[in-house]
């Protein structure tokens, strides 16, 4: 019998797609021919490609998305092993150099059709509204092209859709709608976040998840497995793959997994179509849009091998600007070593936040906000922590592991500024499709040393309140990434505009967390959906002016 | 009027209505304290009440008038005594969780719909204990004329009811049956108050004490669907089972209701008088 490895053989074609939902299953899939242009040839299904392939074929558009990634059922295919679900991250070859070289991996790369979404801890907020315009409202960083108002609007949407677990109240920032469904229990690293804020007289609350608190169609609710940083294997988890995408197929799009974009083709100034790798062989989807969608790495790395003669620096690069202002996240953390039994592993690690840093700007000696959550590492995460950030090792570090059922901790998402110096640029190297892979340069300023040094002892004293011994600082951890094609109100200095459309090339579209001008202090998953959905919206209406 | 078969059935009604608060509160924090570990010794206590109010109730409601006077006596007061400190245990349980009376700690800490109903069993086994004795008052409550009986049972719905009400935001309603229990039986409330105060039974309440006993029964179908839709389902029972909803905790309502129909048949009866 035939072995079914979505990983070799690709599971979209013959008219169907894997249907998550049920083992085994399959739904059925409309399939576009390669000579006949498509409306969008969509590059990437994670929260940006995912999220707007649905937008666009239910707004009618005809749809192709590609992912190199391949298409899983979840239900059957995430074991519950850290070592087996390594194969839901983007591995493949890079460079990573700059004063603090980027780890690549689990905290900011996914490969599958859902794309990170499929790995993310569900961690699902709102930026600060400010954050938006930190230039003009804060002095620092660049102003968005977006009004928070309409962001708001836009949250809306993407938290009914994944059915958001938060709060009745949250406690910062302007209103927002009731979340759909209510929070899930703390678990006990989520209560000693709780202690330690109310100690030190600031707010926390439960944090806003994407996975279910009540049933959901086919979903169950969450059963606190606690293997939420790689795959659900319950579909709790509301993850691109599980959400957008089912609906991208129901209206009329089509999905090629395990299929590598390697170039996207011009001519006269517009785009044709894209060259893709699948099945062994190059070939070519033509198409009236494309849309790139590959996160901030492959990103800009398909748009600088894409140059050709018509745009020798790579495409929509006239700026310059293309894989410039790379940012990350700060993800340092504090630890400690509590009497009681914590068992942090259990359930979402994050079910309590604290974002009172983030919209608190008194008291800080440098720019931006962040925001820290309860952590819930699996034991090899652990390990790593311990040997990696605390130099354990040997008898040394199999003494701490055996005490990991009373460590506890909590650890940043912060405001990383943007720096031109920071960038993706493509290296000689080749990689297995004989593309250029990317060098990724990156380097922290003082202003990110300033507020590490400020969050992490902030975070100790909220452990050192509960009554937490034997703390210590895990300072090398980065998470996330954004930026390298911006968006702006300007083509000098900006990649895309507010619709995340290429200013150079009217039909190229970015649409991923590349196009953040500033990543805020939280985590960025629910504002890439939610620019997704507004870039849905404004293609949908500029088709229907004509504007296309 | 002691040997009236009128009363009877109105005792009948009265002590099923508490023999069914008590299995379903029998019911409900067995499984919940075994959910909990039993960690404190007194979470068997509503366990041991609720089965004595279970036998000195159901012995009632199969033979009306018993001539013991102290068992029943012993069990109704257990049972109110320990509904009654249960709240108070529960009510501490939530207060003592980080953040404290909020949102998360009711739906998530300790409930208080159980030590209620079991309150409330204890409370409809004493007038059904002084109804089959021929006394005309318990306490200040006069027994015998329904109406102090009815405005316990619309006491009782309402508490029961704002439970549900809790708890079913808490499911945040993803399922339209859901908004049943927050409709029907406070319309049934609402009904039996204003007959209590006019002192006239009307048979709308009839229907809806009816319609609300009936609903208890069909919840309880409606939790059971609620677990097989936990990961598992039913094959997965000894976990899915604790994780809810709980099966047994509709019936309270059915309880409720049923003594809620003793009451205005002991109203219907005065009145033809």
């Amino acid at each position: 019998m035939a072995i079914d490895d979505p990983q070799r053989e690709p599971r979209a074609g013959a008219g169907r797609a894997p249907d998550v939902m049920r083992p085994g299953g399959w739904v059925p899939m409309r399939e576009y021919r390669e000579d006949e242009a498509v409306d969008f040839a969509i590059v990437g299904t994670g929260a940006g490609g995912g999220t707007l392939a649905c937008k666009l074929a239910e707004a009618g558009f005809s749809v192709v998305a590609f992912d190199a990634g391949p298409y899983w059922r979840p239900l059957e295919d995430f074991a519950s092993d850290e070592c087996e679900q390594q194969k839901l991250y983007w591995t493949d070859d890079r460079i990573v150099d700059g004063d603090h070289p980027l780890k690549m991996g689990a905290n900011n790369s996914g490969r599958s059709v859902g794309g990170s979404t499929v790995h993310f801890a569900m961690v699902s907020l709102r930026f600060r509204p400010e954050h938006f315009r930190t230039r003009s409202t804060l002095g620092y960083g660049v102003d968005w092209p977006i009004d928070w108002r309409e962001m708001w609007r836009y949250y809306d949407e993407v938290e009914r859709t994944l059915h958001i677990s938060g709060p009745v109240r949250y406690p910062w920032g302007p209103d927002r709608g009731r979340y759909p469904l209510r929070a899930h229990p703390l678990n006990a690293a989520a209560e000693y976040l709780a202690r330690g804020a109310e100690a030190l007289g600031i707010d926390w609350t439960e944090t806003p998840i994407a996975t279910l608190s009540a049933p959901v169609g086919r979903s169950h609710p969450c059963v606190y497995r606690g293997f939420c940083v790689t795959g659900c294997s319950t579909n709790a988890k509301q993850s691109v793959l599980v959400t957008w995408l089912p609906r991208a197929l129901k209206a009329g799009a089509e999905i090629r997994d395990l299929a590598m974009v390697g170039r996207v083709e011009t001519k006269n100034g517009r785009c044709t179509g894209v060259h893709y790798h699948r099945e062994g062989a190059w070939r070519f989807q033509k198409a009236r849009n494309v849309v790139v969608a590959g996160y901030a790495i492959e990103t800009p790395r398909l748009l600088l091998n894409s140059a050709n003669q018509e745009f020798p620096e790579g495409l929509a690069n006239s700026s310059g600007l293309v894989g410039k202002n790379l940012m990350t996240q700060l993800n340092q953390a504090a630890w400690g070593q509590v009497d009681d039994e914590v068992r942090s592993y259990k359930g979402p690690p994050s079910l309590a936040i604290s974002e009172h840093w983030n919209y608190t700007d008194a008291g800080k000696d440098y720019h931006g906000g962040w925001s820290y959550m309860s952590q819930g590492p699996l034991p090899q995460v652990w390990a790593k922590s311990l040997a990696g950030g605390r130099g354990l090792w040997g008898q040394a570090l199999i003494d701490e592991m055996a005490r990991n059922n009373h460590s506890v901790g909590l650890k940043m998402v912060g405001e990383v500024l943007p720096y031109e110096r920071n960038r993706v640029t493509l290296a000689d190297e080749t990689d297995q499709y004989g593309l250029r892979i990317p060098r990724i340069t990156f380097s922290m300023g003082p202003n990110e040393q300033a507020m590490i040094d400020h969050a992490v002892d902030f975070m100790d004293r909220s452990l050192e309140a509960t009554g937490a011994r034997e703390r210590w600082k895990e300072m090398d951890d980065t998470a996330h990434l954004n930026g390298t094609a911006r968006m702006g109100d300007d083509p000098a200095t900006s990649v895309v505009d507010a619709d995340c459309r290429s200013w150079d090339i009217p039909n190229l579209w970015i649409c991923d967390g590349s196009v953040f001008p500033t990543v805020g202090g939280v985590n960025p998953s629910l504002t890439i959906q939610a620019i997704a959905c507004r870039t849905g919206d404004r293609i949908a209406e500029m088709s229907r002016k004509g504007e296309l | 009027m002691a040997d009236d078969g009128g009363d009877d059935l109105a005792v009948r009604l009265v002590a099923g209505g508490a023999t069914m608060l008590a299995l379903s509160t029998l019911a409900d924090s067995g499984m919940e304290h075994y959910r909990g570990s039993f960690r404190n010794p007194a979470m068997v206590l509503p366990l041991a009440s609720s089965s004595m109010a279970i036998a000195f109730n159901g012995r009632r409601l199969a033979r009306p008038r018993p001539g013991e006077r102290t068992g029943p006596l012993v069990s109704h007061l257990t049972s109110t005594a320990t509904g009654l400190i249960g709240l108070g245990f529960h009510f501490y349980n939530v207060t003592k969780r980080p953040g404290g009376l909020g949102f998360t700690n009711l739906f998530y800490g300790a409930p208080a719909g159980a030590p209620f109903a079991l309150t409330m069993a204890g409370l409809f086994g004493s007038v059904a204990d002084r109804l089959a004795r021929g006394k005309r008052r318990l306490g200040p409550m006069h027994v015998t004329s329904g109406r102090a009986i009815g405005a316990l049972t619309s006491f009782g719905l309402i508490g029961t009811v704002a439970e549900a009400a809790l708890l079913h935001f808490r499911g945040a309603y993803h399922n339209p049956a859901m908004w049943f229990p927050v409709i029907l039986p406070p319309a049934a409330a609402a009904s039996m108050a204003r007959d209590v105060i006019d002192d006239t039974p009307r048979a709308v309440t009839t229907a809806l004490l009816g319609a609300t006993a009936a609903m208890g029964l069909i919840g309880a179908g409606f939790h059971a669907y609620g677990v097989s839709r936990n990961m598992g389902g039913w094959k997965n029972w000894r976990q899915n089972f604790l994780v809810g909803p709980p099966v047994p905790a509709p019936p309270a309502f059915t309880g409720i209701a049923i003594a809620g129909l003793g009451a205005l048949l002991l109203m219907k009866r005065r009145q033809a008088k």
